[in-house]
């Protein structure tokens, strides 16, 4: 009790001296309040980020866990976005026997067979889209037997309306052409070229296309398509995965438009991210980046070098638009530019420069030319390159460095929820596993078979590719014996290199009649109507794998876990966390709580060192009283105390304060939401906005540190406190 | 009478650097309970060596020093700190309040480092002790509202409230005037009285001396001697009210 009523005067004494000098309380204090209100403010930041962020990666497509073949020279990353090259990954033949494995692991909820790999992609021009309208449209007509008269009339308007549209486009491409004789000379022009447009824009051309409808577009799509240069090489990350599974196990992802690929079928899925922004119409994309850079930022075109760039772009690319626009559009296009504009009306006026004046638009009238645009102009126009349904075409270099060609139908597209703008994570499209193993370089059964018969009748022998020269040119006595018969899936993980080398460019291209039209329209419709047997997707030849937990928190155990049970089943894994599948990404979170822990240090050693320089000018100045203390029978240790118990009582009053304040931060931001400002932003916060949970360990934390913090800076002034002697009460200051 | 503080050939040497300053030369005094007794001698003299080896606050170089029966080489540190913190009580020259505490808290802190008496015991005593030297209406205010005679006196009942067999008092009125000083002066006799407190004081101030039943005189160093004062310990004829 009495030793109570000690504490109680040296904490008095030590409140007195903060009163008595305020200004140091008030610096030291700062510092220290500073220091606490960072620890938890931005572990509470980081901790959120980290969280939103797990969940964002691992709900979209790293999984918990991702394994995959420990032969592999290459790390895994599923969504290394940094780099442009993937990794070289060993492949898992057999992913049913895979999963049979994972799931013997205690808290294996589920496992998602993937492949990730990038490809190019034609996004298909302008000409591209309209040839293969009217194509379809012809192709209708050529099932014409079965149409009623309505249907037929109905029809041949359609294909009316679009031959003029395609023959609005040769006139875009006849003014394309003389304006660049205007500028070059002559010997640049492409002589094949101008004879292109010139045979295509005659009337004669379009007199006999009706004949042969389908051999007169298969001429427009060789020879004048390509002159449209509008077309975009994309280049597009895919994963290859059982999109059944893929959606049951990743909750994040949602289908935006379309359908998911139904089971068995060979299919895309575009990330909605990818999909706006790379296959959309240019012009109506940057309205939209204007607006959501207005809306979310409170940018302004005026003061924003980004936002004025993309209304230049969008008043000098015009031709985008103009080449979907057959004459009768043109001329409701002009009639309506000219009213929006308050224009008279004119019907020879130039659409190129009304739509340059109608993009021309600024802070006080974007709003009213956006929304114009969407309600007037867009329904005409084809907002999106590719369409839902539409069959795209994937190139993609094999392993070994083939070119392979795969047909699949987009079916949709989807987003991961909370990463709708995030390009690095909704930079991943989904396609079926199948094509993904053909691109990839892996055989199907079906093209197996295929290639069996094939070479059955030409009476081919099976060559490795290793062992192609000489095999070819007879060089060597020491022969090497034939690789067996590929019709089997491969089963040796080093085996593949021999039959990627068998692999022949796509199905599409080694079929022998390629030329006939028929066959062009068959490839088409056998590519979305093929289905493959549930067991051929399981069975097959994976790159790795997504492990799902029950329990997150046994992510660490369960990887060594699943390793050991790979050997056990002759399966050599490697099991790597979400952290380090996620590359650079997942390392952010380490590097963001580095530079906070740096910062925390930083600050907390400057604490010390000023609460420890004020705590010595206080001593020094309190001398006599030291002195006074110990004279009257003041043990040292009481002196510590009254030096310990002033800085902690410093540290405990100003760290608290620190804290709370940080606390009442962290809860005013949880409850508005910091907004996510660019894509990066949106990938951590896992959503527009960033709403942080109090960290309640943080708030533990800022004060053990302050108690710290105060208790060793008090050491060197108590130390100095207790050498003072009570003689030193007696000496008079003068 | 008994002895309560007892110097045996106390010789005290300072070093400054490498010159060892001898203070005190060898003496040898008693002092007995119930003492009012004055050290007096020029400055220089020895005078505040003198009263730090009797105050426990420093020891001897050689020679003995017995405060209460103890012989203060033979003690701690801590030992020495509790013995001035039962059986001393200190009045400074300066007074030596503690600025951030009122004048109750300044008077109880002795009692509170003794850590054996308990609230309501302490509270009594610093009231009672207040009371006597007139401050009792002051005693939420702290020292920078008080007069210096008034911060004397608060330092005399800090000295006082643990009930102390000696109390040394180191030039206690060279900061007052003479009235103040007087006054002072004055309370510390009446204590002494009523209380049989014994009292060493030093001064070099001949009036301040006249207060004493006797004075030890001082010089370079050396005991020159005791001298009863006449009239011994009557105060002079006072003058004025309590500072």
């Amino acid at each position: 009790m009495s030793s109570l009523d000690t504490m109680r005067v040296s904490a008095q004494i030590a409140f007195r001296n903060l009163g008595a000098h305020r200004l140091k309380t008030f610096i030291v204090g700062g510092i220290i309040f500073f220091g606490a209100f960072l620890v938890v403010l931005g572990n509470s930041l980081v901790d959120s980020i980290d969280n939103s962020m797990s969940r964002s990666v691992i709900g979209s497509v790293a999984g918990n866990i991702q394994v995959y073949n420990a032969t592999s020279k290459d790390k895994l990353a599923v969504m290394g976005g940094m780099t442009m090259g993937d990794p070289d990954l060993a492949q898992i033949d057999d992913f049913a026997k895979l999963r049979a494995s994972l799931l013997k692991v205690p808290h294996v909820k589920s496992v998602v067979p993937m492949g990730i790999s990038g490809a190019l992609v034609t996004s298909g021009n302008t000409i591209d889209v309209a040839l293969e309208r009217l194509r379809g449209l012809e192709n209708k007509m050529l099932e014409r037997d079965h149409k009623s008269p309505e249907e037929l009339q109905k029809l041949r308007a359609q294909i009316a309306a679009q031959k003029d549209h395609v023959r609005q486009i040769i006139v875009v491409l006849q003014g394309d052409m003389k304006n660049m004789k205007n500028i070059v000379e002559d010997a640049a022009v492409n002589k094949e070229d101008v004879e292109v447009i010139q045979k295509s824009a005659s009337d004669a051309f379009w007199a006999d296309f009706d004949k042969d409808p389908l051999n007169s577009l298969e001429y427009l799509e060789n020879h004048l398509a390509p002159l449209a240069v509008d077309a975009d090489l994309l280049f597009i990350r895919y994963v290859g995965t059982d999109l059944g599974s893929f959606s049951k196990s990743f909750d994040r992802m949602k289908i935006v438009d379309g359908t998911t690929v139904p089971p068995g079928k060979r299919g895309f899925l575009f990330s909605k991210f990818i999909y706006e922004d790379q296959l959309k119409l240019k012009a109506a994309r940057r309205l939209d980046k204007i607006k959501e850079a207005k809306e979310m930022r409170g940018e302004t075109i005026a003061k924003s070098e980004e936002l004025t760039r993309f209304v230049r772009e969008n008043t000098q690319q015009v031709r985008e638009v103009l080449l979907q626009l057959d004459a009768l559009k043109t001329a409701t296009f002009r009639a309506k530019l000219q009213k929006e504009l308050a224009l008279p009306p004119d019907a020879k006026a130039d659409l190129g420069v009304l739509l340059a004046t109608f993009f021309a638009t600024d802070d006080a009238n974007f709003q009213q030319r956006y929304d114009f645009f969407y309600r007037e102009l867009a329904p005409d126009l084809e907002l999106y390159r590719v369409r839902i349904g539409d069959v795209l075409t994937i190139k993609a270099f094999t392993k070994s460095g083939y070119v392979q060609s795969v047909n699949v139908p987009v079916y949709g597209t989807f987003q991961f929820e909370g990463l709708e703008k995030s390009a690095l994570a909704g930079g991943l499209n989904l396609m079926d596993l199948v094509s993904f193993r053909e691109l990839y370089g892996f055989m199907s059964d079906e093209k197996l078979a295929e290639i069996k018969a094939l070479r059955a009748s030409a009476h081919t022998k099976e060559v490795s590719r290793e062992n192609a020269e000489a095999e070819l040119f007879g060089a060597g006595a020491e022969e090497p014996a034939p690789t067996p018969e590929p019709a089997a899936p491969v089963k040796s993980a080093k085996a593949p290199r021999h039959i990627v080398a068998d692999a022949t460019p796509g199905v599409n291209a080694e079929m022998p009649d390629i030329s006939s039209p028929l066959a062009a329209k068959l490839r088409r419709d056998e590519a979305k109507s093929r289905v493959f047997p549930p067991d051929e997707v399981e069975r097959g030849v994976v790159l790795n794998a997504a492990v799902l937990l029950d329990d997150p928190t046994q992510m660490k155990a369960t990887m060594s876990a699943i390793e050991n049970q790979g050997k056990a089943d002759g399966l050599e894994l490697k099991a790597i966390s979400w952290q380090e599948s996620a590359g650079l990404i997942g390392n952010f979170i380490n590097l963001a709580r580095g530079v906070l822990m740096v910062a925390i240090i930083i600050i907390f050693t400057v604490a010390l060192v000023i609460i420890n320089n004020a705590l010595v000018m206080a001593t020094l100045e309190r001398v006599r009283e030291i002195g006074t203390l110990r004279a009257i029978g003041a043990q040292k240790r009481f002196i510590l105390s009254m030096l310990v118990v002033e800085a902690v009582v410093i540290g405990l009053l100003f760290g608290g304060l620190g804290a709370a304040a940080g606390a009442v931060l962290v809860k005013v931001i949880a409850a508005v939401g910091i907004p996510a400002k660019s894509d990066v932003q949106f990938f951590f916060f896992s959503g527009p906005r960033l709403r942080p949970d109090l960290n309640l360990i943080a708030v533990v934390a800022a004060f053990i540190i302050v108690i710290v913090v105060a208790t060793i800076s008090s050491f060197y002034p108590a130390w100095l406190a207790m050498r003072v002697t009570p003689r030193q009460a007696m000496q008079e200051e003068e | 009478m008994k002895a309560i503080v007892s110097v045996k050939d106390a010789v005290k040497n300072y070093t400054l650097g490498k010159v060892v300053v001898p203070a005190l030369r060898g003496v040898t005094l008693d002092v007995n309970q119930g003492d009012f007794i004055s050290i007096a001698g020029p400055s220089g003299s020895g005078k505040t060596t003198l009263l730090n080896l009797i105050g426990c606050v420093d020891t001897p170089t050689s020679g003995t020093v017995e405060v209460a029966g103890k012989n203060t080489s033979q003690l701690s540190e801590r030992g020495l700190t509790d013995l001035r913190l039962h059986t001393i009580g200190f009045i400074f020259q300066s007074f030596n309040l503690v600025s951030v505490l009122t004048v109750f808290q300044n008077v109880e802190l002795p009692l509170l480092l003794q850590k054996s008496i308990g609230a309501q015991e302490r509270r009594t005593r610093v009231l009672a002790l207040l009371e006597k030297v007139g401050l009792r209406d002051h005693a939420q205010h702290r020292p920078s509202e008080l007069s210096g005679g008034q911060r004397q006196r608060v330092a005399i009942a800090r000295a006082l409230v643990t009930r102390p067999q000696l109390v040394l008092a180191d030039e206690p009125t060279a900061n007052l005037d003479s009235v103040t000083g007087q006054n002072i002066l004055d309370l510390m006799r009446e204590l002494n009285r009523t209380e049989g407190t014994t009292f060493i004081f030093s001064t070099h101030d001949q009036k301040v001396m006249s207060y004493a039943n006797a004075v030890l005189k001082l010089e370079d160093g050396k005991f020159l001697g005791r001298e009863s004062v006449q009239n011994g310990g009557a105060a002079p004829a006072r003058t004025g009210a309590p500072a």
